[in-house]
C-alpha cells in the first residue's frame, strides 16, 4: 500500500489526538518500519490495519467511523494536493467517474507496481450514480468517506445507499449516490 | 579555534523538526516529479521504437518486394535462354546428323575439307549452347548430381587421350599422373568430373604457348568411404594477374575483353566448373604468377567403391556386326522430320526393315499387328507423347501375352529425374539428343541383344 496513505493516516490522528498521543501508538505498534513511513514509499496493508485498530482504541471510535473520517480526510488532502483533477469539472458525479480513467492512470504513471481497488461507475438516471468498489483490502468505510467528501466538495447534498457484497478475499460495495431533489 | 561538542543533545528543536519535514516532503515531490519525467521518456522511447520497428518493416517489406521481382526476372531469363537454346539446339541436331551423314558419301576432298568445318563449327556451337544450358540449369537451382559407379582411372586414361591430340598440336608436353589412392572405382557423377577436368585442362593448353600442362590427380581418404578427389592441373601458360584471379570464376568474366577476341570462348566454363565442384562440396582453388603459369585444383567429395564393378558396354566393332546380324524390325517414333532424316542416314549402312510413326498414337497403332525388334521414342510429340504411348504399348502386350520389346527414349531431356520418369514408365534406356552415331550403335546393340 503506498506511504502516501500512512503519511496521511499519522497527520489526520495528530491533527485529532496531537503529536504526543501519536507517537505514544507508534511506539506500542508492532511496525517494520518503526512507524516511519515516506509517502513515496511501499508498505503492507497489514500495518495500516493494526494503526487504524490502535487509532480506534485511543480514540475510542469504532473503526468503521475512523475509516469514514478517514476517507473524507484523504479527500480533502487530494483536493488540496493535486487541484490539475479539478479542473473542468462541475459536479460530484463527473469527479467519482474519473477516479477509475483519470486518476488511477496518472498513478500508475509514477506507480506502475500499484495495486489499485476499481471503481465502476454507471449512471442509473440523472440525479443517481452507481459505483462499485472492489479491493483486495477492508477499506469500505473509507471509500464511502471519501464519496461524501466528494458530494459535500461540489456543495450538492446527496443520499447515500451502500450494499456490501464482499466475499472472502474480496471487499465489494455497490453504492448508490441519489442527488437530492 | 571552533570546539566541537563531545555531548550530544538528546533533543531536536520544533524548528529543526519543521526543516526535516519539509525537506522530506519537498523530497518526496522532487521524487514523484522525476518519476512523472520518466514515464514520459519512457513513453516517447516506445512510440519511437515502434515507429523505428514501423519503419523496418516496411523497408524489408520493399526488398522482398524488390527481391521477389529481381529473382522472377532472372527466373524468367534462365527459363528463356534454356528454351532458346533447345531451340537452337534441335535444327543444329539437324545440320550436324547431315553434316556427318554426308562425311559418309562419296565426296571430292574439298567437299570433305567442307564438311568436317561444317561439324566441326556445329559442334563447337553444341558446346556453347551446352554451358548456357548448364549455367541457366544451375542458376534455377536444377543442376542435378549423379552418383554412379565408375574407374577413376580409366576416367583420366581417356581424358588424357582427348586432350593429348590438342597438346601435341601446340607442341606442349601434357602429362596426366594418376596417383595410387585415386586409382580405384568411386561413386560420383563421371559426366560432370570429366566435364570440370576438361574445362581445366582445355583452358590450360588453350593459355600455354610453350612448356607443358600436367594433371595431378589424388584421392584423400578421410573415414572409411569418405573421400576427396583433388585434381591439380598445372600449365606453364600466360598467368594471370593477381587482381582478376577473384574474378574470373564469375560468369561470362574472362582476363581482359582481348582474351575472347584472342582465345574465344564464351567465359562460362571456369564458372559452371565451380558451381559444379561446389554441388559436390568442393571448390575450384587458383593459384597463379603472371607470366610464370597456373595451378587450378578443383576438389569434390566421393564416395570409394570397394569393389570394381563390370561396365557392361558393347564394342562398337560389336556392336555394328549385332546390327548387321539380320534384318531388323526397327520402329522409329519421331514428329520431326529432320531427326528421321537423320536416323534413317545413322543407319544406312545397314539392311534394316524402319518403319515412321510421326507420334505416340501412330507408334501404338504400329506395334498392334507388327512385333518390332526395337522401337525408338521420342518423348514430346504431338497427340500422344513418348511417355504415355510407352505406357500402352506396355500395358497392351502385357495382356496380350506377348514378349516385351525394347524401348529407347530418345530426347534432350536428360536430367536424372525425367530419365529416371522414363524408365518407370517402362522404357529399357535413354538416348541424348544430339544423337552421335556410336553410341546409337552401341544402345541399338544393347537393346537388341538384351533378350537374349
Amino acid at each position: 500500500m503506498k506511504g502516501v496513505v500512512f503519511v496521511e493516516l499519522l497527520n489526520m490522528a495528530e491533527s485529532i489526538a496531537g503529536e504526543d498521543a501519536v507517537d505514544a501508538i507508534l511506539d506500542e505498534c508492532p511496525l517494520e518500519t518503526n512507524g516511519a513511513f515516506t509517502s513515496v514509499g511501499n508498505y503492507p496493508c497489514s500495518e495500516l490495519m493494526i494503526l487504524v485498530q490502535a487509532f480506534s482504541e485511543k480514540l475510542n471510535a469504532p473503526v468503521s467511523e475512523l475509516q469514514n473520517k478517514f476517507g473524507r480526510w484523504m479527500f480533502m488532502r487530494f483536493a488540496e494536493g493535486y487541484p490539475a483533477f479539478f479542473v473542468g469539472k462541475n459536479d460530484a458525479f463527473t469527479m467519482l467517474e474519473s477516479i477509475e480513467n483519470e486518476v488511477h492512470v496518472e498513478v500508475r504513471k509514477l506507480y506502475p507496481e500499484v495495486e489499485l481497488p476499481t471503481f465502476a461507475t454507471e449512471r442509473i438516471d440523472e440525479k443517481t450514480l452507481r459505483m462499485v468498489y472492489c479491493s483486495e483490502r477492508p477499506l469500505i468505510d473509507f471509500c464511502q468517506g471519501m464519496i461524501e467528501a466528494c458530494v459535500e466538495h461540489f456543495k450538492e447534498p446527496a443520499d447515500i445507499d451502500k450494499i456490501d457484497h464482499s466475499s472472502s478475499g474480496e471487499f465489494k460495495a455497490d453504492f448508490k449516490i441519489s442527488m437530492a431533489a | 579555534m571552533l570546539q566541537t561538542s563531545t555531548e550530544e543533545n538528546p533533543y531536536v528543536s520544533r524548528r529543526r523538526y519543521n526543516r526535516e519535514r519539509l525537506a522530506r516532503e519537498e523530497a518526496e515531490q522532487l521524487l514523484d516529479g522525476k518519476s512523472r519525467e520518466l514515464w514520459d521518456v519512457n513513453q516517447k522511447l516506445i512510440q519511437q521504437a515502434d515507429g523505428l520497428e514501423k519503419v523496418v518493416q516496411e523497408r524489408t517489406a520493399d526488398l522482398e518486394k524488390a527481391r521477389e521481382i529481381a529473382e522472377a526476372a532472372s527466373h524468367a531469363k534462365s527459363v528463356f535462354l534454356a528454351s532458346m537454346s533447345h531451340e537452337i539446339r534441335t535444327p543444329l541436331n539437324g545440320v550436324l546428323g547431315m553434316a556427318e551423314a554426308l562425311t559418309d558419301t562419296q565426296l571430292s576432298d574439298e567437299q570433305t575439307s567442307m564438311a568436317a568445318t561444317i561439324v566441326d563449327s556445329g559442334q563447337l556451337l553444341l558446346a556453347v549452347l551446352n554451358d548456357i544450358l548448364d549455367l541457366s540449369k544451375i542458376e534455377a537451382g536444377q543442376l542435378e548430381i549423379e552418383t554412379v559407379p565408375f574407374d577413376l582411372n580409366a576416367l583420366f586414361v581417356a581424358t588424357q587421350q582427348l586432350y593429348s591430340f590438342k597438346a601435341i598440336e601446340k607442341d606442349i608436353a601434357f602429362h596426366v599422373n594418376v596417383n595410387d589412392t585415386a586409382k580405384c572405382w568411386i561413386k560420383s557423377d563421371p559426366v560432370r568430373l570429366r566435364q570440370v577436368v576438361g574445362n581445366l585442362i582445355s583452358n590450360a593448353i588453350k593459355f600455354t604457348s610453350k612448356g607443358s600442362v600436367t594433371v595431378d590427380v589424388r584421392l584423400h581418404t578421410k573415414n572409411g568411404q569418405d573421400a576427396d578427389i583433388i585434381v591439380e592441373v598445372r600449365d606453364t601458360g600466360l598467368g594471370i594477374p593477381a587482381n582478376k584471379i577473384s574474378a574470373l570464376c564469375q560468369p561470362f568474366v574472362q582476363v581482359d575483353a582481348s582474351i575472347a577476341r584472342k582465345h574465344g570462348g564464351t567465359g562460362l566454363g571456369l564458372s559452371i566448373s565451380k558451381q559444379i565442384c561446389a554441388l559436390m562440396d568442393g571448390d575450384i582453388h587458383i593459384e597463379s604468377t603472371e607470366g610464370v603459369g597456373s595451378c587450378f585444383t578443383a576438389t569434390m567429395k566421393v564416395t570409394v567403391e570397394d569393389e570394381a564393378q563390370n561396365e557392361v558396354k558393347i564394342d562398337i566393332g560389336d556392336a555394328i556386326a549385332i546390327i548387321s546380324k539380320k534384318k531388323w524390325r526397327v520402329l522409329l517414333a519421331e514428329d520431326n522430320r529432320t531427326n528421321q532424316l537423320v536416323f534413317k542416314k545413322f543407319l544406312k549402312q545397314f539392311d534394316l526393315d524402319i518403319t515412321v510413326a510421326a507420334n505416340g498414337q501412330e507408334a501404338i497403332d504400329a506395334t498392334q499387328d507388327i512385333e518390332f525388334d526395337v522401337i525408338f521414342m521420342d518423348i514430346n510429340m504431338p497427340i500422344v507423347d513418348g511417355v504415355t504411348a510407352t505406357e500402352n504399348i506396355r500395358k497392351r502386350d502385357h495382356a496380350m501375352g506377348r514378349k516385351s520389346i525394347p524401348i529407347l527414349a530418345l530426347t534432350a531431356n536428360t536430367m536424372v529425374h525425367q530419365v529416371a520418369g522414363y524408365i518407370e514408365a517402362g522404357m529399357d534406356n535413354h538416348l541424348a539428343k544430339p544423337v552421335k552415331k556410336n553410341m546409337l550403335f552401341q544402345v541399338m546393340a544393347d537393346a537388341l541383344t538384351s533378350g537374349n
